[in-house]
């Protein structure tokens, strides 16, 4: 894998519809052979992203370089860029196997690298049969698209993208309408697919654990901006500003004073944490996840608290500990295996480098957070 | 109650005045006036005036056909448009002359083609000089396409107006520049559209009655206006057997028709979509 090669590159995008900023100067690059996930909630212009990288909408400003040339303008049909659409989009006219051909009969000979018409024919037919293998449809190639169930038409609609060797490949919420397990399969086999062929994937999707599940690079948008790009492990561990600490994994997100360098205070406490430049007595937000907590003797933790509820998850007990302490008093979630009844008191302890701080939100690089805010409400 | 028995009105009104008068017709078409059994009613269409009434009948309901489906589809495609929020209201518009009688449209429109009419005035006013139009092929040509044109443009505007935005963009994400896009994806997915616009416009095109008459001051006879005839004007004693023979092989014609249209697209119900 090249590992820095720029492959796409956006600069500066902005989209407006009317009065309506979908995207605020946007930039990002996206490396070859990469699986890059564009992750947010809905509205948040990930899926205006992916049609602009597509050609489907032109940025209002800014520019789309494919290996360092200007793709601004030029229509979906000569860009080296398939789509599997969110609804799937096959044609209802064609069977499967004239679906999946499609691209394919679409050009001449020389470009599938054949002669004659009949050689384009035979090739066709090699390489649609190979796409069917690889999405595990071998023998639907008659069938009508009518008569398939959403999974399958989904592994159509990928072969279709797929078979013409795109350089990059774009998915737009492909999963949403498989149910859990169907979704957590075809997960693992569309990056499977990803490492196999050596193709970049664009991924959008409103689901967080999806993105943990299958992406090299995740950048995570709200309101029109890309508010942190990171691969997976670097976005859950160290989210950059709360928006970004909530809608990947679960947290707690506390109002904190830095005192000084890796001394943090909340909850009425002062903390040891790994955190410096913030300067003296500066307010912060505090995000500790709820898998970071951990339950000790009532008279042993750094904080106490009582347990209010109790839900069984499946792995863990997800616990709200109402927390006690100076002022106003915290409801803690804490992901434990082992379960405390409720109306227990109970110690908790939270280690330096599980602490995570970052800048309130009147910073100037957390403003996208106050304005989605502002958005959603 | 069991559902079908719903059906029961439309069943007996269908069963006495659709297939009692066929089974009729079908009486007559192939007795003589005595009511003995003969098929000499339908060699009387051998005489080159009737098969010429026949052809002629053919080709002017192929012609308006193909002329409503040049103008309709076109129509279709721009009302069925994305961010065309006018759809509606021209849809109306174009269904709004269907509201008048189809005598006085056809009225209407002889006033218009008249060789001293709107048209001509028109011509003159432009100083383009007199057109005759009015008592040609071409007139009742016009006078067919104005009355059957709506037939052609609805079902296909339904058809494009449902179809999914993303499958066009699919095609031009697969490699279709807009004209393939056009040719390989809305054409074909518009086919149920097509096959039932023909067929509504083909069928009552072919049997269409007075259009001609009056748009060609009666020079120009068309099958529905000729079996008009026989039945009502002719004096030979076996005109009800002749027009019976004749509605009969106008019927079989029109069979013919919507069967090859259902080999174009098997799922079409002969044209009644709507």
């Amino acid at each position: 894998m090249v590992q820095d090669m720029r492959l796409i590159e956006l600069k500066g995008v902005c989209k407006s519809f009317g009065d309506t900023h979908v995207l605020h100067d946007v930039d990002l690059y996206i490396r070859k052979c990469e699986f890059i996930t564009l992750l947010g909630p809905s509205g948040c212009g990930k899926t205006t992203l992916l049609r602009i990288i597509g050609g489907f909408d032109m940025p209002s400003s800014g520019e789309v370089l494919f290996e360092g040339k200007d793709m601004t303008g030029i229509p979906p049909y000569k860009r080296r860029i398939n789509t599997v659409f969110q609804k799937y989009a096959l044609f209802n006219h064609l069977n499967v196997y004239d679906n999946i051909a499609f691209g394919l009969n679409l050009k001449t000979p020389e470009q599938l690298g054949v002669k004659t018409k009949k050689e384009k024919k035979d090739e066709i037919a090699r390489r649609v049969g190979r796409m069917l293998k690889l999405v595990k449809m071998e023998g639907y190639e008659k069938r009508s698209t009518d008569a398939l169930s959403g999974g399958q038409q989904q592994r159509i609609a990928i072969a279709r993208a797929l078979v013409n060797e795109p350089e990059v490949l774009l998915l737009d919420e492909p999963l949403g309408a498989l149910d859990l397990k169907l979704r957590k399969e075809m997960q693992l086999e569309l990056k499977a697919m990803q490492q196999q062929l050596g193709i970049t994937f664009i991924y959008v999707t409103h689901d967080q654990e999806e993105a943990l599940t299958m992406s090299d690079t995740i950048a995570v948008m709200n309101g029109g901006r890309v508010q942190q790009i990171g691969d997976p492990k670097r976005i859950y561990d160290e989210p950059k500003n709360a928006f970004v600490a909530d809608f990947i994994g679960e947290s707690n997100i506390l109002d904190g004073v830095m005192l000084q360098d890796d001394l943090v205070k909340f909850s009425g406490t002062e903390f040891q944490c790994v955190d410096e430049g913030f300067g003296t007595n500066a307010p912060v937000d505090v995000v500790v996840r709820p898998e970071d907590i951990m339950i000790v003797g009532e008279d042993v933790g750094m904080l106490a608290g009582t347990v209010e509820s109790v839900i069984f998850k499946g792995v863990h007990y997800e616990m709200m500990i109402r927390g006690e302490g100076a002022g106003e008093s915290i409801l803690w979630k804490v992901h434990s295996t082992t379960m405390q009844p409720v109306g227990t008191r109970v110690g908790m302890t939270i280690v330096p480098y599980n602490i995570h701080i970052m800048r309130k939100a009147t910073t100037a690089d957390a403003v996208p957070v106050a304005q989605a805010a502002e958005e959603e409400a | 109650m069991k559902r079908s028995w719903y059906a029961t009105p439309y069943a007996l009104w269908m069963l006495l005045f659709a297939v009692v008068p066929l089974l009729f017709v079908c009486w007559y078409a192939f007795t003589t006036p005595d009511g003995a059994f003969t098929t000499a009613n339908f060699r009387e269409f051998a005489k080159p005036r009737y098969v010429g009434v026949i052809l002629r009948s053919l080709k002017l309901a192929l012609y308006c056909t193909a002329v409503c489906l040049v103008i309709g589809y076109p129509t279709a495609w721009f009302l069925a448009g994305r961010g065309f929020n006018h759809a509606q209201s021209l849809v109306v518009l174009i269904l709004l002359p269907m509201w008048m009688n189809l005598l006085l449209r056809t009225y209407a429109m002889m006033t218009l083609l008249d060789d001293n009419g709107v048209l001509n005035a028109a011509l003159q006013a432009l100083g383009l000089g007199k057109i005759h139009i009015i008592g040609t092929e071409g007139a009742v040509l016009m006078g067919l396409v104005y009355n059957y044109l709506p037939f052609m443009v609805l079902p296909i505007y339904t058809v494009l107006k449902k179809m999914d935005y993303s499958v066009i963009e699919a095609a031009e994400d697969l490699g279709c520049n807009p004209l393939r896009v056009f040719t390989r994806v809305v054409i074909p997915m518009s086919v149920p559209g097509i096959v039932s616009g023909v067929t509504m416009v083909f069928m009552p095109a072919v049997t269409s009655f007075a259009i001609s008459t009056l748009l060609s001051n009666g020079k120009l006879r068309l099958a529905g206006d000729l079996i008009d005839y026989i039945f009502n004007q002719s004096s030979n004693p076996n005109r009800w057997n002749i027009g019976s023979s004749f509605s009969l092989m106008m019927l079989v014609l029109i069979l013919i028709s919507i069967g090859f249209l259902r080999k174009v697209d098997p799922d079409s119900e002969g044209g009644g979509m709507w």
